[in-house]
């Protein structure tokens, strides 16, 4: 292991954008990263709120109309590597705003996620679980680690 | 009374905040036009996370269109669906056992600890106070894992259906045991904490005088739940609620309306919650938890009106073969944004956010579409 | 000969600094871990990841486009920084005291001065994507008040900081000054010598006044909560930090503990009198009390919210008021 990942494995910047969604899995995750039942800075994964910082963006929520542009301009502004985990089954697939009506789409919801930003770790669950959210930003270490 | 009111003069700076910021846990655009650090006019442009959800419950059986209310807002989602159910059932007049009502009353008093407790640790973390954020959130995990006791899940439970509570939320013996257990774990947590916050005479401070809701203004601007009465008023649409009849508990108001009375409001009607709870467990009575034999009948709009953890939660409908037509639903943040909006004025920038979060905002809650009629 | 003790000198200096600077890479990870996380129960980071693994990881990140109206001025500014807190340590050194000019209290205040115009120039240049930039319609509803300014949340902070020039740190040059009444000279080399005549400054009464003062000013130069007006996480986000990426964030990451540890050097240089060499072992002494600051501050800075002006102008009146009553009682 260079000092390259050796580096990464120890400070984990993560960043949550909220787009819309119902508002569970955001509260889920800042409480996994700062209440002290989860905490996740254990695993040397910090919250951040300024793209500049980050390493892995979080996405919670369906990407509503209003929120696509937003989610791209932060999703530019992380310099690489960057990777993104989609947290939610709103991020995943709509959720259940997003084929509501049979075949119709919604036009207010403009996701998911992968439609807009490229994502390399989809973490399921309504609301997402602290323990999962975790375990996903956990799983994208290898290929953080590798990344040039 | 309007000694906050901004000057009428031009204002040259305007900052905006959003949609993405710290302080905020939802999507939402605050504009904040300041002179010299100091906020002048606020004005918060909501609508970000618009996803249509009566739309999307138009048509829909009335079963299906109940658990959609759930995902209305992750924080009071036992509320809507609680007064989701509430509505239909009012209008087809099914009666509900009495156990499932305590069940109910359980669950939503758990909700308005856990949103309190959020709003809490949230206020704290605003003001930059980490310490006394975790604090509270590790209260708060007690709290949820409460839930998740009872409903499966920690964030939405899907508690109530039509006729009652869902048999997977029906509490045991062991059950209810452990919730005895926990309450007084949390008490004596938020004793501590309360204690702690009071005695702090840095945080006291900072926070009091900070985001004024003057009483006259609230009651104007149609402010509703603890932040109405943290300026004064004692009301309480719990007093009203039939399902509340059985239960002793007090409706707890505050002088100021600032960001110290609105913190203090939240820690003490916790503990009225968990009086409630209490009762709750020594009363609750043994039967069966859901009533299954009821007719489905065309109904015209059907109303309810219940107390959430923000305030007063309104939904309606009509039933038409089963099916939901014309829903709507009001959510307490609606109302709420002209005192966000208020308070902030007159305050530094640092504070405006904290103002904002006063107020216990919602605004996944609160996207719905307005029509803004012009008299 | 001549050549002999100047090349032992750099050496010294140099071996000084590489020394100290090891270690400061360590106080913001002491700082998170053995004082924030423990008050709050929790377990807490890596000792080593905020002080230095996070600094070797944004190293080997690439390196993005800033947005910046003067993007080369603007990342020059964290470097600059840097080396201004680098000659601050090296006037220290007693080999520095050779240089009367380098080694005197004026020119670390005029580095200190540079550091925190620093802060203003970054600022102002900064124009990070989370306000203004943050594309989203509203310009198309208008507002309440028409023909405004769209200012970014770093200019506010880039306001604050010059406000702070002005006035807010006062408390600390108010309390470099004090033990200059004592040792009647502004050469660090008097004031040393002073002292190890006489016994530490810190133990007389203007001394022991002067160094809670000091204590803080060092939060406020730090922007140590309560006194992060300039990078207050519930309005500017990080402030003048908001662009950096890659390396130039790296720096600001590594010149943050650097400067942790030069500031509890110059205190026990002009209050205890033991000058940071590693030709004695006096360099524990300030090892000792950069350590004993950064607990100081952690346990400080975790129960205290952030100040907004209202709470600052008094607080910070108080402590340059109490420098003057140090300085007062030195000169009686």
């Amino acid at each position: 292991m260079g000092i390259k990942s050796f580096s990464r494995a120890r400070a984990i910047h993560v960043m949550l954008v909220y787009t819309g969604g119902c508002n569970g899995c955001d509260i889920e995750i800042v409480n996994s990263i700062l209440s002290p039942r989860f905490d996740a800075e254990q695993y040397n994964v910090f919250l951040t709120w300024n793209p500049r910082e980050a390493d892995v963006l979080v996405v919670t929520g369906p990407v509503t109309y209003h929120n696509r542009k937003p989610l791209e301009a932060i999703y530019d502004a992380i310099p690489n590597p960057k990777l993104v985990v989609a947290a939610g089954s709103c991020a995943l697939m709509g959720g259940v705003y997003k084929n509501c009506f049979a075949d119709i789409p919604s036009e207010e919801i403009e996701g998911p996620v992968e439609n807009i930003i490229p994502v390399d770790a989809k973490v399921p669950g309504c609301a997402v679980r602290p323990q999962d959210v975790l375990a996903g930003v956990v799983s994208l270490l290898p290929t953080l680690l590798d990344a040039d | 009374m309007d000694e906050k009111v901004p000057r009428s003069k031009i204002i040259e700076t305007e900052i905006p905040m959003g949609t993405v910021h710290p302080a905020a846990l939802e999507p939402y655009r605050v504009r904040l036009f300041v002179e010299d650090e100091i906020v002048q006019e606020a004005e918060i442009t909501i609508g970000v996370n618009h996803r249509g959800i009566e739309r999307i419950m138009e048509g829909l059986p009335v079963e299906k269109a109940n658990s959609l209310t759930e995902k209305i807002c992750g924080i009071c989602s036992n509320a809507h669906i609680w007064n989701s159910c509430r509505t239909a059932e009012m209008g087809l007049g099914i009666e509900i056992p009495e156990r499932a009502l305590y069940i109910r009353i359980i669950m939503g008093e758990l909700e308005r600890l856990h949103s309190h407790f959020l709003y809490l640790a949230h206020g704290c973390e605003v003001l930059a106070h980490e310490t006394f954020s975790m604090r509270v959130f590790y209260l708060r995990e007690i709290v949820m894992e409460l839930l998740a006791m009872i409903g499966g899940n920690r964030v939405q439970y899907g508690c109530s259906v039509l006729g009652g509570v869902r048999p997977r939320c029906d509490l045991d013996e062991s059950k209810l045991l452990r919730l005895k257990e926990d309450m007084d774990k949390v008490e004596e947590g938020l004793t501590d904490f309360a204690n702690r916050f009071t005695s702090d005479s840095i945080v006291m401070s900072r926070i009091s005088g900070i985001g004024v809701l003057p009483q006259k203004q609230a009651l104007k601007l149609a402010v509703t739940g603890p932040t109405l009465r943290a300026t004064g008023v004692a009301r309480d649409l719990r007093t009203t609620m039939f399902e509340y009849d059985n239960f002793d508990f007090n409706v707890v108001t505050q002088p100021d309306g600032d960001v110290k009375s609105n913190l203090l409001i939240r820690a003490l009607e916790s503990f009225e919650s968990i009086k409630i709870i209490r009762q709750a467990i020594v009363n609750i009575p043994e039967g069966k938890v859901v009533n299954r034999d009821w007719e489905m009948f065309d109904t015209g709009i059907n109303e309810s009106y219940i107390e959430v953890p923000r305030g007063t939660l309104y939904h309606s409908y009509a039933l038409e073969s089963g099916r939901v037509r014309h829903s709507i639903i009001r959510t307490p943040s609606m109302s709420n944004i002209g005192a966000m909006q208020y308070a902030c004025i007159g305050d530094q920038i640092t504070d405006a956010q904290l103002s904002i979060v006063q107020c216990d905002p919602c605004f996944t809650c609160s996207d719905r579409t307005i029509e803004i009629i012009r008299r | 000969m001549f050549e002999n003790t100047l090349i032992n000198s750099i050496l010294a200096v140099i071996g000084t600094v590489l020394v100290c600077f090891l270690i400061s890479t360590l106080l913001p990870g002491i700082e998170r871990k053995y004082i924030h996380a423990r008050i709050q129960q929790r377990i807490g980071p890596v000792v080593m990841a905020p002080g230095i693994m996070a600094p070797i990881k944004f190293m080997f990140k690439e390196n993005v486009e800033i947005s910046s109206p003067v993007p080369g001025l603007y990342k020059s500014l964290p470097i600059i920084c840097f080396i201004v807190v680098l000659c601050v340590l090296i006037a220290l050194t007693p080999q520095a005291y050779q240089f009367p000019a380098l080694a005197s209290l004026v020119a670390v205040v005029g580095f200190l001065k540079v550091e925190e115009i620093c802060y203003v120039l970054m600022g102002a240049l900064s124009k990070s994507v989370m306000s203004v930039r943050m594309p989203f319609p509203d310009q198309v509803k208008g507002a309440a008040h028409l023909k405004t300014t769209k200012s970014f949340i770093e200019d506010i902070s880039a306001k604050r900081s010059l406000r702070m020039i002005t006035y807010g740190s006062f408390p600390l040059y108010m309390a470099l000054f004090a033990p200059v009444t004592a040792a009647g000279s502004i050469f660090l080399s008097d004031i040393v010598a002073y002292q190890q005549a006489n016994g530490p400054f810190l133990f007389t009464v203007s001394g022991a006044i002067a160094a809670i003062v000091f204590f803080i000013g060092y939060m406020i130069i730090l922007n140590e909560y309560p006194f992060s007006i300039i990078k207050a996480k519930s309005d500017v986000i990080e402030g003048p930090y908001m662009e950096y990426a890659a390396k130039y964030r790296a720096v600001v990451y590594i010149t943050r503990g650097f400067f942790m540890f030069v500031l509890g050097a110059i205190f026990s240089v002009l209050f205890i009198g033991v000058p940071p060499t590693i030709l004695s072992w006096g360099i524990l002494v300030n090892i000792a009390v950069a350590l004993i600051f950064v607990f100081m501050m952690g346990i400080f800075s975790a129960f205290s919210p952030v100040f907004t002006n209202r709470q600052l102008l008094p607080t910070i009146l108080g402590a340059t008021l109490l420098g003057i009553l140090s300085i007062v009682l030195g000169l009686l």
